[in-house]
Formats: C-alpha cells, sequence, structure tokens
C-alpha cells in the first residue's frame, strides 16, 4: 500500500493482513500517515495507489451501500477528531448512532455512560462539554454498533490516566463480547493496552 | 431518526421558503384554472358546433343583387344548381322550415310554465355532426329529439330569473320535458320533446328530417315552403373561392356562426398564454425550492459527512432531505387545490352571469397536469438531494 501524500516507508509500500480479533498498535509520529490509513479502511479515503482488500473484497470495487452496511455493522471508528454532532445533546449523539442497528439498548448506553462518569452531562449539548468529555462520548458512540474490527484514531489524545484506563476497559470488554480485533493509533504506545502486532509508518 | 429531522432542519431559516412559497400556490392555481377553462371552453365550442366541419349556412343579403336576380331573400331550383355546379362546391341542400305553426312549451312540473312561438328547420344528416343516438325519428314516434340555438337558454334562463327560478345549465336543459305542439286549420297534434343537443349555428329549432317531412306533409299540405338558407358543403382548402362567390353573389353565412367560433377561439388563447405564464410562474418558485433544497446540504455539510461515516443509509438522508421540501411543496399544492375550487367557483359564476354555461365537472385532464407537475417536482427534489448526499459520500 502506498500512500499518496506522504510517501514514507514503514508499512505504506509493503503488504500487512489484519486477521479477525487481532489487535493491532499503529505506532508513528504526527503527519506519517495514521489518520490516512484509518481512513482508506473504513472508505472515507479512496485517493490511493494499490489495493486494499476488506473481507476479501477489491475495497475500490465496493458500492457505498456496502460501505454503509460495513460502517454500520463490521467496522466501528473512533475518531481523532471525534466527529460528534455539536448541536445534539450527550444522549441524543448516542441514540442516533444506536438508532442504525438497535444493536444497543438503552439501559446499557446509560450504564456505559455512567462507567465514563457522563451522567450529570446527559442532557448537556456535545458542543459545550469539555474536550476530554466529548472524547469519552465518542468512544461510547464507536461501542454501539456491532464490530469485528475498532478503529480507534488517537481516542485517549485529551484523556487522563485514569479516564483512559476506565475506557480501555469497556472497549475491551465491548470487543471480547463480540470476537473483534482493533486497529488503535497512538503517539505514546507506553501507557495504553496490550496488542499482537505493532506497526510503524 | 427524528434525531436526522432535529439535525438537518432545526437550524435552518425557514422564512426564505416564504419567497417561494406564494409563488407554487400562485402559479399552481394558475395552472389549474388556466388547464381546467382551456380544456372546457374548447369543449363548448365544440359542443356547440353540430355542422360538419367546410359546412356553411348561407342566406341572401336583403339588399344586394346582381347575377342570381336578388330581389327575393329564397332560393330556386335553378338557384341550387347554379351554385352547385362550381367546382369547389361538395354539395348544396335546401335548409327545410316549417310551413305551419308550431308552439313548443315547457311541460315539467320543476318548471314554470312557459309558452312560445318557434319556427323549425332541419338539415340533412349528412351535414350534421351529431353523436347522440337520440338524433331520430321514425312515424309513429311521440317523442321529437331537438337541438336547440345556444340563444334560447339565454332567453330561457332570463324568464327563469324573472320568474324568482335558479338558472340551468346545458346539462340540467336537457333535462327538461318539453311539448310541441303542431297546427294548422284547425288540426294539431302534440309531441313531448326534449332538448339532446345546442347549436351556435343555426338560430331556430332544428329537428330530424324525417319529422320535418312528416310534418310538412300533413300540416303544410303539399304546399312547398320558400327556401331561404342553404347550407353548402365546400372542399377542404377552398373556403376561401366559396368566400369570394358569396361575395360576388350576395349571399352571406350566419355570423354568430363564425363569431362564436372566434370568440371561443381567442378565450382559448387567453388561457393558454395564462397557462405559459403559471408554468413559468411554478417553474421559478419550484426552482427557489430546489435552491433552498442545495443550500440546507450546504449549510449542513459537517452533518451530512458525519451521519454517512457512522452509518447512516444514503437513502435515509435523501428521504429526509427530498421529503422535507415534498411536504412543504405537497402542503402547499394541497393549499392550491382547494383555493382552485374557490377560484372555479367564482370564475363559473361569472361565466354564468355572461350566459355562457360550462361543464362544471372537475376534468380529468386537469388533475393529470397538475399531478404531472407534482411527479416533476418530486423527481427533481429526489434527483437534486440524490446527487448531494452522494457527493458527500467520499
Amino acid at each position: 500500500m502506498k500512500e499518496v501524500a506522504t510517501k514514507s516507508d514503514g508499512f505504506w509500500r509493503n503488504e500487512i493482513k489484519i486477521e479477525k480479533g487481532e489487535r493491532v498498535l499503529l505506532n508513528a509520529a504526527s503527519g506519517k500517515g495514521k489518520t490516512s490509513f484509518t481512513h482508506i479502511v473504513a472508505g472515507i479515503r479512496h485517493d490511493y495507489e494499490g489495493r486494499f482488500f476488506i473481507q476479501g473484497k477489491d475495497a475500490k470495487l465496493l458500492s457505498n451501500r456496502d460501505w454503509t452496511k460495513i460502517r454500520s455493522t463490521e467496522i466501528a471508528f473512533i475518531f481523532q477528531d471525534l466527529q460528534l454532532f455539536p448541536q445534539l445533546t450527550l444522549l441524543e449523539n448516542l441514540k442516533l448512532k444506536s438508532a442504525i442497528t438497535n444493536f444497543t439498548t438503552e439501559k446499557e448506553i446509560m450504564s456505559f455512560v455512567e462507567r465514563l462518569g457522563l451522567s450529570t452531562h446527559l442532557h448537556q449539548q456535545a458542543g459545550i462539554l469539555s474536550m476530554g468529555q466529548q472524547q469519552r462520548v465518542a468512544i461510547i458512540r464507536g461501542l454501539l454498533q456491532p464490530f469485528s474490527l475498532l478503529i480507534m484514531d488517537e481516542p485517549f489524545s485529551h484523556l487522563d490516566a485514569e479516564n483512559t484506563r476506565l475506557a480501555m476497559e469497556l472497549i475491551d470488554e465491548r470487543r471480547k463480547e463480540q470476537n473483534a480485533g482493533f486497529v488503535l493509533t497512538t503517539l505514546d504506545p507506553t501507557r495504553i493496552c496490550e496488542f499482537d502486532t505493532e506497526l510503524f509508518l | 431518526m427524528k434525531l436526522i429531522r432535529k439535525l438537518l432542519f432545526s437550524r435552518e431559516a425557514k422564512w426564505r421558503l416564504l419567497v417561494a412559497l406564494p409563488g407554487v400556490v400562485i402559479g399552481l392555481v394558475f395552472l389549474l384554472s388556466a388547464l381546467h377553462y382551456s380544456i372546457r371552453i374548447k369543449e363548448y365550442g365544440k359542443a356547440s358546433e353540430i355542422l360538419n366541419e367546410n359546412v356553411l349556412i348561407i342566406h341572401r343579403k336583403v339588399i344586394a343583387g346582381s347575377t342570381l336576380k336578388l330581389t327575393k331573400t329564397d332560393f330556386t331550383t335553378s338557384d341550387l344548381e347554379y351554385i352547385r355546379e362550381n367546382d369547389f362546391v361538395v354539395d348544396v341542400q335546401p335548409i327545410e322550415s316549417n310551413n305551419f305553426r308550431v308552439w313548443l312549451e315547457t311541460k315539467d312540473e320543476q318548471i314554470p310554465q312557459f309558452k312560445t312561438d318557434v319556427f323549425l328547420q332541419a338539415v340533412p344528416d349528412k351535414f350534421l355532426d351529431v353523436k347522440s343516438e337520440k338524433w331520430r325519428w321514425q312515424n309513429g314516434d311521440r317523442f321529437v329529439p331537438i337541438i336547440m340555438p345556444r340563444d334560447f337558454i339565454v332567453m330561457l334562463n332570463t324568464f327563469l330569473s324573472s320568474s324568482g327560478m335558479p338558472q340551468l345549465s346545458d346539462e340540467l336543459v336537457q333535462e327538461i320535458n318539453f311539448g310541441i305542439l303542431l297546427s294548422k286549420n284547425g288540426k294539431r297534434e302534440w309531441y313531448n320533446a326534449r332538448i339532446i343537443g345546442f347549436t351556435n349555428e343555426i338560430s331556430s329549432l332544428l329537428v330530424p328530417v324525417n319529422f320535418m317531412n312528416y310534418a310538412n306533409e300533413k300540416f303544410a299540405e303539399g304546399q312547398a315552403g320558400k327556401t331561404t338558407q342553404i347550407m353548402i358543403a365546400a372542399k377542404k382548402g377552398r373556403f376561401g373561392e366559396l368566400e369570394t362567390f358569396m361575395e360576388e353573389n350576395g349571399l352571406e353565412a350566419k355570423k354568430s356562426q363564425v363569431l362564436i367560433s372566434r370568440l371561443s377561439s381567442a378565450v382559448g388563447t387567453l388561457f393558454l398564454v395564462l397557462m405559459m405564464i403559471a408554468l413559468v410562474t411554478v417553474f421559478t418558485a419550484a426552482l427557489v425550492l430546489i435552491q433552498y433544497l442545495q443550500l440546507l446540504m450546504s449549510n449542513n455539510d459537517y452533518e451530512i459527512r458525519t451521519l454517512l461515516r457512522i452509518g447512516v443509509s444514503e437513502r435515509l438522508i435523501i428521504s429526509r432531505l427530498s421529503g422535507f421540501v415534498l411536504s412543504i411543496f405537497g402542503l402547499f399544492s394541497v393549499l392550491s387545490l382547494l383555493l382552485f375550487v374557490i377560484v372555479k367557483w367564482k370564475i363559473d359564476d361569472l361565466f354564468q352571469t355572461g350566459g355562457i354555461y360550462l361543464n362544471k365537472e372537475f376534468s380529468y385532464t386537469t388533475f393529470i397536469g397538475f399531478s404531472l407537475v407534482v411527479v416533476i417536482f418530486i423527481l427533481a427534489s429526489f434527483l437534486t438531494a440524490r446527487r448531494g448526499v452522494k457527493q458527500r459520500f467520499r
């Protein structure tokens, strides 16, 4: 795979394969193409050379409908820039996502909110929450759908160590329930989690 | 997915739609009215034309005189032969008239009694374009079908109005039972009669030729009546030559025959122009709504992209976006339909006051035209939303 913008060495020019349930750490400095990689995997970007297969199918041949199905049932995403809806409340952001697949009950949603310490902000607009709180909302939102791969693009960048630990516990729990793997991009791998494969850019 | 609606539409300044919506309403009301009345007026003109194409009723100009020695107002057999010899003439026949007294009176409990002397005429069937199966008479029949000059309805309605009765439409007049009394030298015969159609082309009551022959034989006792009007069928495209011939020989056609069709054609053209203006108005208003949809998508660029990224289907977003403008368009279309009903009621009233009795039923073609406009708008808004969402998918 050859990334257009950076053309840096690393896995961009090599073949890599992520198995179901595999935990992958993507370790690179800023600007090396971590986000580009995650966006390609989620079908958001298509401006790459080389080939990318998802469940044996060439990603460039997938239709929008295929990508919608993949995004709602196969690949969950926690975005680096969060991608919340600032005009909706915390709860509305979560309910909107949950309504796509109805995979998670409202009781479960409330339990996740409580575990990450957001119960008192349920009805506040997402746009006025702190960055740390917004990041936790984005993490919960990513876990409300069925998935076999969870993509996390610097998901803890605004969290302290304790909140990172709580979030990682929740992520691990949901991931194990579905025997899913993850791709985690980070600038600092030392304090986060266990993984099976480490990729460098 | 109420949240998607809240997300996409809650911040939009809906006052922008106020620019487009009066246009939608005015345009659609104009369009419906123009379409409806173009059809009805065309029908009205057609319904009054019982003569075949290229047939004219001719009489003499009383003051003119030349080749045919016009010191008289009737036509002789040799006059008819002289006309028939012309290359552009297909056929010439006299219009037969009654040579005895005839009264027409209403014989209906719903209608006040009305009795008048009338003048009957009969025209060979080959000159007529009457489709009604009732247009026939055989010896022994007690029922006589009649075709009325349209002026008669105006007269009848004036009479009804002065008697404090509501005025009658074409359809209702055809439901009235009439009686015809034939009389001469103490002999009298009653017949039941009904109006089966109207004409602007003939000024007297038209009856089937069989009935006229029977009545003339029985009541006129063999005295041949004078032929004051004749029918000429000209060859297609050679009406000009006929007009020149008529001018040279002191003949003329019935003016109202020409006048009514010109009037009907002028009013029809007027509604056609109105229809074009209405179409432009609706098109412009629809364009503003489509631009509003594009603006909506542009203002919600981040929201649409994010919804797609978290797994919301294109189809759902497209249906929400196009559904929003369609629901507004639909609401105002219904309002336009209601307004059209009111406007139609008023215009029908105006026509009736002016003595023009149009068919008051809603025409299917009007609603087909209206549906076509709605379908085109549905398609345009759907395709606009589809294009906008697809552009934001990748």
